[in-house]
Formats: structure tokens, sequence, C-alpha cells
């Protein structure tokens, strides 16, 4: 009530709404005098049906009107709703158009059948039998008055031709007299100019008496009258006389009689006049039911209306809510109450949003702590989608890369390449499963040695996203190297001490021998010069192998079988030592490997040597070609001591030997030409004693 | 002769009654007559109805329900460059009713409301004949520049189609061009 007072307010200062209350009025107003100006001149009865009919027609259009206001209102707004893609303008077009279709459909219906029904029982209603039998009561009132008439004409006649031949006029009045009470009739009288000279009365009917008299004009021929006097229906007859007098006989119906004709006749013309307003009564019922009709159509479209606006707008704004969440706002729970099962649907998805911000904090928390684990570690770290698209880093990355910009933001993996580090951009786009490898960069014109891994996220075949690790082992592998140079150094030094000292040794056996001048001087300078030359050929030697140590070909690889390369490097050592055997189990299947075939022949011999000369007499030294995946796999095994190490990574050392002979440099080598192949190699007991050497060569092709 | 011209005396029947609708069509009267009498400021306008009146219309007066004619009579000024402008309305009502138990039609003409004539008849054809015949109504013509046009019609009944519409069973609206009032 007070929201209607409230707009009441808003909407009486308004002029535009003054002005059109005040349009409405003169217009309804104009409509009223023009109505009943119209239909003054009806009767009662007809004014009634046609006013009716007249309201009738302006409540049903007023409803049609109202209902195409609000179906079109509505239509149109859903229409550019869905034009402009507003969210649930589909849903609530479906939904009118089925509470249209739900309402208007049995309305409709029922209006039809309604309509026809009472169309067909108004025609019930003026059937034939009616008809005639409302006819028949003015029929029998015209047949009674006929009767009347005639009787009373007959009378006049008799009377008048009785009298016309009588000339006394004493004796014509008692001839009237005298056939006034033989015949009965009910007034008898002679009338001379229209006035009455005797009347001759029944007792019983003496209200003819009192009938005012006829116009002269009247008895100018021979006539008949009736009329109602007295609520009875009075018959009058005349007849001229050739005198001009004229014989009057009237007759009055019984009071009852006349009343009961009365009635039936009044019944036959109540049932005239509905039957000359018959189409209005029809129409007027038909606008009733349809003026039901719409308004129950009304009420039922504006509640479906209203309905769906209460039903949908929860779900609206849930769907609102869930699009702002999916398009990447906040979490927000949907605001609108409900109590129904709209509303536990609301209630869960508020509670979802609650949940998943309480995770997303969590998250949150994690991802910051994450950032500040990568931003304080020294491994730098780049992350990419799973199109390998956009790449980020964090701020070690972006140092060792001299890309600061990755540490800010997501760049395109093309930003690599522009940066010159197309090596890595390459890597990681060829990547198709987890990647390790080494290489250098030279950011900033300042070369780095980084220690590369690439790992998929979420599993190899569908991977979610890429991260990058990277560790710069630019300064490990400087100590490395340095560590590496100060131990060859000392290895050097040891090795060129080792011949050194029996060296000196002999100059200084040969100087006190020359001092003394010893006899024994030739051959002491004899022996010594011979000790001389051979350390100093062994230091030679040592040389000879470092230099080739260092000097390192570059790689000629091409597919090689390798079968084919260890049985020919096999059959160099058959017979090379007395009750040796040294043999071949070739599972390579001719199959072919790309490398280089003389470096590789190289790290085949080395290990060959030292499994030949690690082997006791008797002993066996065995090559085995075979494969794993599609790595070819070289085993050289012996039944000699086996490793005397703890670490066999240090075997592979330069210039690090346990033979105490020799350069030290032959595994060196052999660990240099697998891993310039992309190989492994690794030393290993072999059961039940002895030792073997694995080597792993990549890339065979089938 | 008969027998020996049957068939052609149907098609010369048929032929003469074809030709005699197709005149009686070409000249058939009008559905309304009228005559206008011109006076000082004043014009008499004699309607006379030249068509069949409705049977409904007709039965229900013999029933003794009561009945009227409305004429509708509409006087306009006939301007050039504008719409014509309607300067008087006047509607002659003519009703009829018959007294079921004396058998007189009562008749009365009004015009504008006013009673114009009444009387009484015997006969349902003098009834007819006095509605479709009612007495001369004069109305007053104002003075213009611009020459008049009066237009009548006859309305017997309000019928309704498809039930709902109401329609008028009538004449159609006869122009005349109003003389010169002397």
């Amino acid at each position: 009530m007070k929201e209607w007072r409230r707009r009441w307010q808003r909407y009486r200062r308004q002029n535009r709404f003054l002005a059109a209350v005040y349009l409405g009025l003169l217009v309804l107003a104009g409509g009223a005098y023009a109505l009943f100006a119209r239909m003054a001149g009806l009767p009662a009865e007809q004014f009634t049906n046609r006013l009716l009919t007249f309201l009738l027609w302006w409540f049903d259009l007023t409803l049609i009107a109202i209902l195409l206001f609000i179906l079109l209102r509505n239509f149109l707004k859903l229409g550019l709703e869905r034009h402009y893609g507003i969210l649930g303008s589909r849903f609530r077009t479906k939904l009118l158009l089925s509470y249209l279709g739900l309402i208007l459909i049995p309305t409709s219906l029922l209006f039809l059948l309604s309509a026809a029904l009472l169309s067909g029982a108004a025609k019930a209603w003026f059937s034939e039998p009616v008809e005639r039998m409302a006819r028949a009561g003015v029929e029998l009132a015209d047949g009674m008055r006929a009767e009347a008439e005639a009787r009373a004409a007959r009378a006049a006649g008799v009377i008048a031709q009785r009298v016309r031949g009588i000339t006394s006029e004493p004796a014509r009045l008692a001839e009237i007299e005298r056939l006034h009470a033989e015949l009965g009739d009910h007034l008898t009288g002679l009338l001379r100019d229209g006035i009455p000279v005797v009347e001759f009365a029944d007792p019983r009917q003496r209200i003819l008496q009192k009938l005012p008299p006829l116009p002269a004009e009247a008895f100018k021929a021979d006539g008949v009258r009736g009329e109602r006097f007295g609520g009875t229906l009075v018959v009058r007859a005349w007849r001229r006389l050739p005198d001009g007098s004229a014989v009057l006989v009237g007759e009055a119906l019984p009071a009852d009689l006349a009343k009961a004709q009365a009635r039936l006749a009044a019944g036959g013309v109540a049932y005239e006049r509905l039957k000359i307003e018959r189409p209005t009564i029809t129409a007027t019922v038909v606008l009733g039911f349809g003026g039901l009709a719409l308004l129950v159509a009304f009420a039922a479209i504006w509640l479906g209306l209203y309905l769906s606006r209460r039903f949908t707008a929860p779900l609206l704004a849930l769907a609102a809510t869930t699009q702002r969440i999916a398009g990447g706002e906040s979490l927000e729970p949907v605001p609108l109450p409900a109590e129904d099962e709209v509303g536990m649907l609301v209630g869960s998805f508020n509670s979802m949003v609650q949940r998943l911000r309480q995770r997303d904090e969590e998250l949150n928390a994690t991802v910051r702590q994450l950032d500040a684990v990568l931003g304080a570690v020294r491994t730098g770290v780049l992350t990419l989608d799973a199109q390998r698209a956009q790449v980020r880093g964090n701020p070690a990355a972006a140092a060792m890369l001299g890309v600061p910009e990755l540490a800010t933001a997501a760049l395109p993996l093309d930003a690599l390449d522009a940066a010159g580090l197309a090596r890595i951009a390459e890597t990681i786009r060829t990547a198709t499963g987890p990647v390790r490898g080494s290489l250098t960069v030279y950011p900033g014109g300042l070369a780095r040695h980084l220690e590369m891994a690439v790992v998929p996220l979420g599993g190899e075949e569908r991977p979610e996203g890429w991260v990058v690790a990277l560790e710069d082992l630019t300064q490990l592998q400087r100590a490395q190297r340095l560590a590496a140079w100060s131990e060859v150094a000392r290895r050097i030094a040891h090795q060129i001490k080792n011949p050194l000292t029996p060296i000196r040794l002999a100059a200084e056996r040969m100087a006190r021998h020359l001092e003394r001048d010893s006899p024994e001087l030739g051959e002491v300078v004899t022996q010594g010069s011979r000790a001389i030359v051979e350390h100093v050929q062994a230091m030679q030697e040592m040389v000879d192998s470092f230099s080739r140590y260092a000097k390192m070909p570059p790689l000629a690889r091409r597919p090689v079988k390798i079968g084919e390369l260890a049985g020919h490097a096999v059959a160099l050592y058959q017979g090379v030592r007395e009750g040796l055997r040294v043999e071949l189990v070739d599972g390579s299947g001719g199959r072919e490997v790309l490398l280089d075939p003389d470096q590789f022949r190289q790290v085949l011999t080395n290990l060959i040597d030292n499994a030949v000369e690690a082997s006791p007499p008797g002993g066996a030294v065995t090559v085995e070609i075979g494969w794993e995946g599609d790595e070819a796999v070289v085993t050289v095994s012996d039944e000699g001591s086996g490793l005397k190490v703890d670490d066999p990574d240090l075997l592979f050392q330069p210039f690090y030997s346990t033979k105490g002979r020799g350069s030290g440099v032959g595994l060196a080598m052999v660990q240099r030409i697998v891993t310039d192949h992309g190989g492994t190699v690794r030393l290993e007991p072999n059961r039940p004693h002895g030792a073997v050497a694995v080597v792993h060569l990549p890339g065979g092709e089938p | 002769m008969a027998r020996e011209f049957g068939f052609g005396l149907v098609w010369y029947d048929c032929h003469t009654m074809f030709l005699a609708a197709i005149l009686l069509a070409a000249v058939a009267a009008p559905d309304l007559d009228v005559l206008l009498t011109p006076a000082p400021g004043r014009l008499a306008v004699q309607v006379v109805v030249g068509r069949a009146l409705p049977s409904d219309w007709t039965e229900a007066l013999a029933a003794g329900a009561p009945v009227s004619i409305t004429y509708r009579l509409r006087l306009y000024r006939n301007r050039h460059w504008l719409w014509d402008q309607r300067v008087a309305a006047h509607e002659l009502v003519v009703k009829a009713q018959r007294d079921p138990l004396t058998g007189v039609f009562s008749l009365v003409a009004e015009l504008d409301g006013e009673i114009l004539a009444s009387g009484q008849v015997g006969t349902l054809e003098e009834a007819v004949r006095w509605v479709t015949h009612p007495p001369p109504s004069e109305v007053a013509v104002p003075l213009r520049r611009e020459p008049l046009l009066l237009f009548v019609r006859a309305e017997f009944l309000t019928r309704y189609k498809l039930l709902v519409i109401p329609t008028t069973v009538g004449t159609d609206w006869v122009q005349l061009s109003v003389p010169e009032l002397p």
C-alpha cells in the first residue's frame, strides 16, 4: 500500500501523467456521451443490452490491448536481449513461449468451445417449437379479437338489416331494444352524426357505457374497431343506415380472458423482442466469455511472467556470477537469496565459492612461497604453457640468460631466439619428453656453461606445461677445470719426476765414476746412458700421448655396422697372449650406429687393451654388442683382479692410473670419445671377478 | 404447339426472364429516394425507402415487437481544398409497434427526439408504408458560401459478424447537393 502511495505521489507530479489522465477522462466522457446519444431512443431492455455489449467490448478490447502490450513488450525486450546476447534471454524466451502455449491454446479452445456452445444454446432458445408457441399467443389474441370483431360486425349487420325498413323512430328504437335483448349483445345503440341516440347496455357490462365516443369521421363508412378499455378488449362495429344514422354493436371480452390473452400476447412480444435482440445477446454472452477467457489468459500470462522472473532470477544471477568467474573475475558469492531448490543450488554454489576462495588463498600463498623460493634459488627455472608459446622465468634464469623481462612477464618463446638463445629455444621446442644436456650461451658476450633439463608437466603424452631447469656450471666448471689442471699438473709432474730420478741417479753415478776415474766408467756410462735414453723415451711416449689426448680431431660420424667394427677390433687381439681368449658376442643384428669409426675403434682398442692387460693367463676377454631400446650397448669384460678403486669414475680422469705404468689417458680418451658421441661409459665389477666396461651409444638406425 | 415447341418456349421464357432481370437490375429503384424541398432557411427532406425491409424486421413488427428505422441526415460543407466539414446532423427515428391485443399498429416519428408525427394503422402493409415513407423532416440550413452536401441513410437493424463485430443493416449513404435556398 505504501508502495502504491509512493508511486502515486511520484506520478501525480508529472505533467505527462496528469495530461494523460485528463485526456483519458475526456475520451471516456466523449465516448459515454456518444453512446448515450446513440442509444437514447432505445427501449430500456435494448439499451441495457447495448450498454452491456459496449462495456464488454471495451473490457475485451482493453484486455486485448494490455495483453498485446505485455506480450509485445516482453517479446521485443527478449528479442533485443537475444540480439545483444544477454545471459538468460534464450531460456526466458523458451519459458515465455511455453507459458503462452500452455495458456493460450487451452484458453482459446475453451473460449471457442464455449462460444460454439453458447451460440448453439441461443439457437436452441429460439427454436421452431418455441417460436410457434410464442406466436401462437399472438395468433390466439388476433383470432379472438377477429372473432369478436366478426361477431359484432355480424350483429350490427343483422340489426341494421332489421331496422333499415322501419321509418318510425320509436318503432326503430323498440326494435333495436328487442334485438339487443334477443341477440344478447353487450352494447347496442343507434348513433346519428356520431352522437348516440339510444344505447342499450348489458347490465354486467356497464363499462361499455363509459367508452369514449368514436370520432364522427369513423361513421362515414361501416367499420369495426377493437380497443383496450377498462382492462379488457372492447370491440365496436357499426353499420350505416340509409338515413345517415348508424347501428353500433359493442362487445367486451371477459376481463380474465382479456388479461390471459394479453399475457399470452405479451409473451409472444417478449419473445420477438428477444429474438430481434438475439445477435446482441449472443454477442454479449460471447464477449463476456471472451472477456473471461482474456482475463484468465491475462492473469495466467502475468503470473507466468512473474514466476519466470522469480524462478529465473536466482538462476540468471548464478549463471552471471559463474560467467564472471569464468571470465577471470574474482570469486564472488551469488547475493540473491532464494528458499527453494534453487536456493539450495545458490547456497551450494556460495559454499563452493567460499571453499574455492580458501583454496585460492592457500594456492596464492603457495605461489608466493614458490615465487620466493624460485627468486632465491640459484637454479634458473623457466615455465612454459602446453603449447610452449609463452615462457616465464625466475630471476636466476633471467640473469643467466641475460633477459631481465623473463622475471617480470611472460614472453613469447621467440624472444629467446631474438636474445641469441636459439639453442635453448630450439631444445625446448623440439623436446618430446624429458631432455637433459649442457650448452654454452653467450648473454652479453660472456660465455655461460649451462646444464639444462626440460621436463614436461603432467605426463609426456599430453603435457600441461613445461619446466626448464638451468644450472649455471660456469663457475663450477672453471673450478673443476682448475682442479683438473692442478691434478693433471701434479700427475704430469709425478710422471715426469718418475723417470727424472733414475736419470739423475744415472748421471750422478756416471759423474762419481768419472771423478774417481773408475775403471768401470765405461760400463757405468753405457748402463747410465741406456737408462737415460730409456727414460727419456718413456717421457717422449708420455708427451706423445698427452698430445694425442689434447689434439682429438672432430667427429666424422657416419652409419657404421657396429658388429663388424667390433669384429675387426677383436680379430687383432686373437693370440695376443698365450692362453688368453678374446671373444666377440655380436648381438647387434647387423644394425648401424651413427659414429666416427676411427675414434670408436680407439675406444674398443683401449678397452680391450686394458682388459687383456688385466686378464690372468687362461682368462677370457669378452666383447659383447647388444641393444637396449634405441641405444647400442657395448660391454668389454675381463676376468682379472677387478677394479682397484672405490670410485670407478676416477679411472676416467686423465693421467690417472693404477697400473704404475702407461700415460693414464686411455680411459680418459674413451670417456671423451663416448661423450662426444652423446653416449655414456661406466666401469663395474664383473662377476665373479674382473671388471666390465659398459658403453651406451644413442641413435642406432634400425 | 406447346408440345412441338416446348424447348423453344422454355428457352424463350428463360431468355425473357434473364433480360427482365437485367433490365430490373439496371433500372432498379435506389435503396433510398430523397426529395429535397428548399424553403427559406430550411430544407424539407422527404425520404422514401425503396427496398424491402429485412424479414426479421417485418416479422418482429408483425409479432408485436417494437421496431424502428433510423434515418440519419448529415449536412456537410463541400470545401474544395479541405475535407468536407460537417455542419449539422439530424436523426429521424420512426418507431412502430403493434398492439397484439387490438391489432393496431402505433407509429411515431421523432426528429432529434422531438415527435414529428404519429398515427395508428390497422394493417402491416400500412405500417410498413408509414415507416418507409416517413413525414418530411425540416432541417435548418446554415448560410454558407460553399455548396452544401446532404448525406442520408436509413438503418434498420444491428447484426454481428463473427458473433461479436457489430454491423448496421441499412441502406448506403445517399449524397445530394443541397439546392439554393430561396
